[in-house]
């Protein structure tokens, strides 16, 4: 289980995959035209429904690497001292090949919830206080989103960037009761006879019950 | 908010006796205000379906009492009841039960015609909802329509007249994620405008459109997004 060890590399990756798509995103912007840095921030912003807010400082770090790396051209400092920057053909071709490239599983974090009731459940403790909370903690935030996208209507970049969102809180959902139903019922297979599901009243709730 | 439109206090739902006796509520303390839309999901046999049936007057509780618009339903004659369900509560079940030979806006006259209401007013009635909830054509037959399209008229069904309690039973059931979204939408804008609803459903992205979403557990709430923030551990 590759997750298993997984643990202390995961905040180094998940700074490496945010910097490296905040890189891809701005030239991606770039091949758009020319832009300023603050426009740069601006349209990234507005694109994601600034759910990964930037500040300015990583903006224009990201650009002194992408010029270092010969992908844009800093103009002349204008009199109000701002800087044009503009796409190279080299990061043209990188563009191209960026949103070409499928995003690779081991690219993504890993998911410190797994990892949490993984081990919840390796070390025998009872995960269902654990489930129950984090349902409604994920809940919340699935309406917060929703909310959110029901502002955001006539945007569709943001709008798809809340969706996917929406996607991935709904498949931890999903995920969450997925795992209470397997460990309830694992826990039923171990019971004898003689020892009765006390602390979990309702356990023998008839299935036609529902009508 | 004012009074609740609908409030459960304390409701135990058993079917049977002895020891087959199922609990299918254990003392459920719910309300929902208008303009409050809220979701109640639980696995298979928490009793869901069993809570949107006793809040509509379709079932009795064991002991707890249900109000509807003020009215506790424990009080009333059958007859009463039947009356107070027409005018008050509207349904919305996963299988719409629209009439095929009726046209959409018949389909959505006919609980105000049951209830006395003379043929051309209704038909006024339907034809204003049916607009409000996007049916364009109103003089289509249900087979003749999509499904997120006869979901819509199904709803409309549900409000006309003076509604405002709307009981939903997993009312996106074999619908695609955008038209589902839509339906939600719908019962959305219609809390947004007054009405109260409760929502079953098993899908957490149409649960997250309500003001608060409960989780129901072997015939209890087990959870609710309305309590105090709690630490997540």
């Amino acid at each position: 289980m590759r997750i298993l060890h997984a643990g202390c590399r995961d905040h180094t990756e998940y700074a490496y995959s945010v910097s490296m798509a905040i890189r891809q995103g701005l030239l991606v912007l770039l091949s758009r035209g020319p832009r300023y840095g603050y426009q740069l921030r601006t349209e990234f912003e507005a694109s994601t429904g600034a759910i990964w807010p930037l500040n300015i400082g990583q903006v224009y770090t990201t650009l002194s690497r992408l010029e270092r790396d010969g992908l844009v051209t800093a103009g002349e400092q204008d009199a109000q001292g701002r800087v044009v920057y503009t796409i190279t053909e080299a990061g043209r071709a990188e563009t191209e090949r960026w949103l070409r490239t499928p995003v690779a599983q081991s690219d993504r974090p890993r998911d410190e919830l797994v990892i949490k009731l993984a081990m919840a459940v390796a070390a025998g403790a009872d995960v269902r206080p654990v489930i129950r909370a984090q349902r409604t903690a994920t809940m919340r935030t699935l309406q917060e989103l929703t909310r959110a996208r029901r502002a955001s209507e006539a945007e569709p970049a943001q709008r798809l960037v809340l969706d996917s969102l929406i996607f991935q809180s709904e498949a931890e959902q999903r995920w969450l009761d997925h795992c209470e139903a397997v460990l309830a019922a694992s826990s039923r297979t171990q019971e004898t006879p003689e020892a009765p599901p006390s602390p979990q009243q309702g356990d023998g709730t008839s299935p036609h019950e529902e009508f | 908010m004012s009074d609740p439109v609908v409030r459960l206090a304390d409701v135990t739902r058993v079917h049977g006796d002895g020891p087959q006796a199922v609990h299918a509520l254990r003392g459920v303390s719910l309300e929902a205000a208008a303009g409050e839309l809220v979701a109640v999901m639980g696995p298979s046999g928490s009793g869901k379906s069993t809570l949107l049936n006793v809040a509509g007057g379709l079932d009795a509780p064991t002991s707890g009492t249900v109000t509807v618009e003020g009215v506790p339903l424990a009080g009333l004659a059958a007859k009463e009841l039947a009356a107070l369900r027409r005018r008050h509560v509207g349904y919305v079940f996963q299988d719409l039960n629209l009439i095929p030979s009726l046209t959409a806006a018949e389909n959505v006259m006919l609980p105000r015609e049951l209830d006395g209401v003379r043929a051309g007013q209704a038909r006024r009635e339907a034809l204003e909802i049916l607009a409000e909830v996007g049916i364009t054509e109103p003089g289509r037959f249900p087979d003749e329509l999509s499904g997120g399209q006869r979901q819509r008229i199904a709803i409309a069904r549900a409000l006309v007249g003076e509604r405002r309690l709307i009981l939903a039973d997993e009312p996106t059931g074999a619908l695609d994620t955008p038209t589902g979204d839509e339906i939600l939408g719908l019962l959305r804008a219609r809390c947004d405008a007054g009405a109260a609803a409760l929502l079953v459903t098993h899908e957490p992205r149409y649960a997250a459109w309500a003001d608060r979403v409960v989780f129901l557990r072997d015939g209890e709430i087990a959870d609710s997004t309305a309590s105090a923030l709690e630490s997540a551990r």
